[in-house]
């Protein structure tokens, strides 16, 4: 696959961006951090509208066909709105998980419904700070999961879970009907993440993959929705390094903007290179989709993209001075959804031991 | 043992004894209003057993000691989590300066009484909507008004003005001249007609600092601390001494003990993260940094002690320890991977990760950006030249704005 955009692409990205950034607002956003289990609907009936949810999945299921080019196209611009629910993500890394690993019954069975948006599903892999454990806490008991399963972004509002399991002796990846599941609230620094935990009691559980197929399935799955989420933080720090250059150009002190000062210029023109090394490596990474190399390619996306969003967030706020911190200008939803989509696909440390195992040749 | 140590030891164990009723745990789940009501029973309690204004003068209720004595308190205070921060503008900046230049003795005397026992605060109304950096670009007027003067414009920023009796305030007497030769400061009563103060709610979710705005306020010219068009020098006056308050090599966040401890309980990819070398370097890195803020602030005081004046590495406090703060807490929510996510607004920054993360901008911008505290060193310690000024020398309403 080429890493050159073609048109239709481009028009994604164009109508996406469009449509996002007059369905979103700072004032629409704040409320949702201080309830817990609320996400932004609109944004979510935006992306079943459009079509978003189906983009990437199989035709012969309801879905466009499409890939992680298009869908990460998509992600940069929600991520440029700090729009969300974080089902689009997650949503397609259970969807691909069924696709790549399920039986036809259960691809019939999920997948128009999560194409069309009219199912919300989640992947929960991690536990606490090991992102894919190799003993995971729950456990998988014959056909039936017990244990919580951590901080699973989106747990809260989602109907289909693809959970992986500790099964006997070795991790197991289950897919779960989330219909009878008690879920706790977790009270975040970004409550729109709907994070929840979920509590396992003699669940039923289908597997999808076993053994050392199993974490390497949960690694590619991972893999997948690390790259999507590449794009939305790339999409994050490009509105914030904008938004800190407008700020430069217009305010002023000691009688010329900011912007003036080769302090604040230099940061933001720091932010440029992180950007736009962050945008490449996306651009490669989704290009390398069914590659051999994947992961690899994933990993640098996702380590330069975190390393973008993050630095946009801080030096943002540094360089807007006092109005950066206030809540009212909302630079704070863009520091918090940083951290979140920091840690939820897999922390930096977790991403540079994949890299640095594969470079080395010591991949799991 | 010597004077010193006797000190710290006299004063670990008097605080000691106020833990259980002012410290950490006394506070959780209070209202603000309890808190701060708390926090003016501590004041007392310490006005009481002679730790306020430990290096004051004693005519104005002070303990005649040294800033060895006042840091040793501090440092020894810090690790109980008392509700002493409403004050700490108020005693740190203004009230002092107020000791040093308000012109009525019986009426300052009065005041720093009240503001060391805890019944009176001060806020410090420099700041604007249209610069904080540039203090001297600021547009809040006075003009005369009969035999005193009439205050008009908005103030930013402000810490705990909602709660402050007084300020001090510097304000623009005449647009005609340089912008630094036009400035006059004042203190003025915060419950006087026409001043009006609204709260800004911060990132982190609390709202401690407010606007100010002043529509036709009247002072007496009694109420001025500097000569007409000599604010500028009392301002700094006043900056010298907030830049020489900020002595937390943590950063005003958490100990690096509580690093170490998470990284001993977490593993990553199947091992203790205190075995990872990144982990580990981070580690060495900030105990490295901290340990060069400490020694300087121990060599700082030994100095003094010896009656010399410390160095400019002083002003470094903030500058380092702030940044590193912010991406040590960074890490440590990676550490905890979702876990990382949990927060709850009224955690402490000095022992949460998440609640010192997100607050660490303000300490990078409050009291003097990291970018302005590089200018001072840049150019008043190793004597670079100054960026290009173009407001300089012009009068002020000829400043292009
Ligand atoms: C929590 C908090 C509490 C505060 N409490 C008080 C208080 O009690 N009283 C009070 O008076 N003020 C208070 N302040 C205000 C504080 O002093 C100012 O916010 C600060 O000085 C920065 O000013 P500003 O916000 O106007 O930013 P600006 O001055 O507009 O700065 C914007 C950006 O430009 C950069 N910049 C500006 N000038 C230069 C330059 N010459 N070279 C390079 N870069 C430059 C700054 O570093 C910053 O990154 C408080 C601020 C905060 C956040």
């Amino acid at each position: 696959m080429t890493i050159l955009y073609d048109e239709g692409q481009q028009a994604i990205a164009t109508e996406s961006r469009r449509v996002l950034e007059a369905r979103s607002s700072i004032e629409a956003l704040l409320p949702l951090l201080e309830s817990v289990g609320e996400y932004h609907r609109p944004f979510w009936d935006t992306a079943k509208e459009q079509g978003w949810t189906a983009l990437a999945l199989p035709e012969t299921h309801g879905g466009l066909g499409l890939g992680l080019v298009e869908l990460g196209l998509i992600a940069h611009q929600a991520g440029r709105s700090v729009s969300g629910a974080p089902f689009l993500t997650s949503g397609f890394g259970a969807a691909k998980a069924i696709e790549l690993y399920g039986t036809e019954a259960q691809k019939e069975r999920w997948l128009p419904r999560l194409a069309s948006g009219e199912s919300i599903g989640v992947i929960a892999f991690a536990a606490g700070p090991d992102a894919l454990p190799s003993r995971p806490d729950v456990t998988l008991t014959g056909d039936l999961l017990d244990g919580v399963a951590r901080g699973v972004s989106g747990g809260l509002a989602a109907d289909v879970a693809v959970v992986l399991a500790n099964g006997p002796g070795m991790p197991v990846l289950t897919l779960v009907d989330l219909a009878d599941v008690e879920r706790t609230p977790v009270a975040g620094f970004d409550n729109s993440r709907c994070l929840a935990d979920l509590g396992f009691s003699s669940t039923p559980a289908e597997p999808l993959a076993v053994g050392h197929a199993a974490r390497d399935a949960a690694l590619h799955i991972l893999g997948l929705q690390a790259v999507v989420t590449a794009h939305e933080q790339t999409g994050g720090a490009e509105v914030l390094m904008e938004i800190a250059r407008d700020y430069a150009l217009t305010r002023r002190a000691f009688g010329q903007p900011i912007g003036a000062f080769q302090s604040v210029k230099h940061r933001i023109a720091e932010l440029y290179g992180l950007v736009e090394l962050a945008r490449a490596n996306c651009i490669h990474a989704a290009a390398r989709e069914s590659a051999a190399d994947f992961i690899i390619a994933a990993a640098a996306a996702r380590l330069s993209a975190t390393e973008a969003y993050d630095t946009a967030a801080r030096d943002c706020v540094q360089i807007h001075g006092g109005i950066g911190v206030t809540w009212e200008i909302g630079l704070h939803l863009h520091m918090r959804r940083a951290r979140s989509l920091a840690i939820e696909q897999g922390s930096s440390l977790f991403w540079e031991d994949v890299l640095v195992d594969r470079l080395a040749g010591e991949a799991a | 043992m010597s004077d010193l140590e006797i000190y710290r030891s006299k004063a670990a164990a008097w605080l000691a004894t106020m833990a259980p009723e002012f410290g950490r745990d006394a506070r959780k789940g209070l209202t603000e209003a309890d808190d701060l009501a708390l926090g003016r029973r501590y004041q007392k309690a310490k006005f009481d057993a002679g730790y306020a204004g430990i290096n004051w003068p004693t005519e104005y209720g002070g303990q005649g000691l040294t800033h060895l004595e006042k840091v040793t308190f501090d440092a020894e205070e810090m690790k109980y989590g008392f509700p002493n921060f409403y004050f700490g503008i108020s005693l740190g900046m203004p009230v002092p300066v107020l000791m040093q230049f308000g012109s009525d003795r019986e009426f300052v005397k009065e005041r720093v009484l009240k503001a060391l026992q805890g019944e009176e605060i001060w806020c410090q109304l420099f700041s604007e909507p249209s610069g904080g950096s540039d203090l001297a670009g600021l547009r809040t007027k006075a003009e005369p008004d009969g035999n005193g003067w009439k205050i008009n414009g908005q103030k930013v920023w402000t810490s705990w003005a909602h709660y402050s009796d007084y300020g001090v305030i510097v304000v623009r007497t005449d647009p005609t001249v340089p912008k630094h030769k036009g400035l006059t400061y004042f203190w003025v009563d915060m419950k006087a007609p026409g001043v009006t103060v609204r709260p800004i709610r911060l990132a982190g979710g609390d709202s401690h600092v407010n606007e100010v705005f002043f529509d036709d306020v009247k002072i007496s010219d009694d109420h001025r601390m500097s000569p007409v068009g000599g604010g500028f020098a009392v301002a700094i006056t006043t900056l010298m001494i907030e830049r020489y308050v900020a002595t937390d090599s943590a950063g005003f966040g958490p100990h690096l003990d509580l690093f170490v401890d998470l990284a001993k309980d977490i593993a990553l990819n199947g091992k203790l993260a205190i075995q990872d070398g990144r982990i580990r370097q981070q580690i060495a890195r900030n105990y490295a940094m901290r340990s060069g803020l400490d020694s300087i602030n121990v060599r700082a005081r030994l100095m003094m002690q010896a009656g010399m004046v410390p160095g400019a590495e002083g002003s470094l406090n903030k500058l380092v320890a702030v940044r590193s703060r912010q991406k040590l807490s960074e890490l440590a929510i990676d550490l905890q991977g979702t876990d990382g996510f949990a927060f709850d607004e009224h955690a402490s920054q000095k022992e949460d990760w998440a609640s010192s993360w997100i607050n660490a901008p303000t300490g990078r911008i409050a009291g003097g950006s990291d970018e302005t505290l590089l200018n001072t060193i840049a150019e008043k310690v190793l004597g670079l030249p100054q960026d290009h000024r173009p407001d300089k020398g012009i009068p002020f309403n000829q400043i292009p704005a």
